[in-house]
């Protein structure tokens, strides 16, 4: 049953059917999320409209941190059961973690110049983004440049499980240390501290980015699965 | 209000610059991917169309993304 439910055939049909539900709903959510998160939400009372890079600043971050722990338990699995799909997987979404670790470091600096002072600071939330980006760097590398595969497979997988480690450093950073990073405002159990006002065309913003990574993984992983393909033709 | 949007009080320059990035960063992205997976499709088609009759069936009945791939270019054998 699991042979047949990671069959290749099934999958690639239904990435083409998921990537035209994506192609006909993306543009209309774009104009609303960009609608509300530049006209229509409110300036923060401190900050003023300068707030307006949270809604996409905090999503590339979240979807960058999101990218990193789902390629380091797709690592851990594939190393021990050796799945090929994970592989495929693993191959497909790590340059989209490293574009949105890219995107919250660079957001996040021009976010800090009006409200810190400063472009950047070595302060333990921008360091610790920093070393996830050098991490994401490591696994590309070694997924393209390690030979053979085992090998690229076992860096990758090490690669990973050590940058874990990073994950809840870069996650409780503002709250062990003293930092300019202001501590997380919503809470997955606890109280949110931002308003509707601000939280819907965040969450809007985030569905956005979520669904371009899926067309991008899901482009990516139909040109991984034709390269299979191909080499099948190769053997007629 | 136009101009009150791009100013956005003195940060209309970060906003949009953030803004900015983002869209031509992500754009970038899928323009490279997208051009990529429409050149390894090209090539699939090509290998397929040098192969002869009955290899081409044999990969009829194995694989869907023959069928699948041959749609998305919108080509027939």
């Amino acid at each position: 049953m699991m042979r047949n439910l990671f069959s290749l055939n099934k999958i690639y049909i239904f990435s083409e059917k998921t990537l035209t539900f994506i192609k006909s709903v993306f543009p209309v959510l774009l104009i609303l999320g960009l609608t509300f998160a530049l006209v229509l939400s409110p300036p923060d009372y401190l900050q003023g409209d300068v707030v307006r890079i949270m809604y996409v600043h905090v999503p590339s971050a979240w979807i960058a941190l999101g990218t990193f722990s789902t390629l380091t338990v797709l690592s851990i699995i594939n190393f021990i059961f050796k799945i090929k799909i994970l592989e495929i997987v693993n191959l497909c979404i790590a340059p989209i973690g490293l574009l949105f670790t890219c995107l919250a470091i660079i957001t996040g600096s021009i976010w800090a110049e009006p409200t810190w002072g400063t472009w950047w600071a070595w302060d333990a939330r921008l360091t610790s983004m920093i070393v996830l980006m050098f991490f994401y760097v490591m696994i590309i590398y070694s997924q393209k440049h390690i030979k053979p595969k085992n090998r690229s497979l076992m860096f990758t997988s090490i690669i990973s499980i050590i940058g874990a480690i990073n994950i809840p450093i870069i996650k409780y950073s503002v709250e062990w240390w003293n930092t300019l990073h202001q501590p997380a405002s919503i809470k997955i159990t606890g109280e949110t501290s931002i308003h509707s006002s601000m939280l819907m065309p965040l969450m809007l913003m985030l569905l956005i980015l979520l669904l371009y990574s899926a067309l991008i993984f899901l482009m990516k992983y139909k040109t991984e699965i034709i390269k299979v393909k191909r080499s099948g033709v190769k053997r007629l | 209000m136009i101009e009150k949007l791009f100013l956005m009080n003195g940060y209309g320059a970060y906003v949009w610059a953030s803004f900015g990035i983002v869209f031509i960063s992500c754009l970038i992205l899928f323009i490279r991917t997208y051009n990529k997976l429409k050149k390894y499709e090209k090539n699939f088609i090509k290998e397929i169309q040098e192969l002869n009759k009955e290899e081409k069936k044999v990969l009829q009945t194995r694989s869907k993304i023959f069928t699948q791939v041959l749609k998305s270019q919108k080509k027939i054998i």
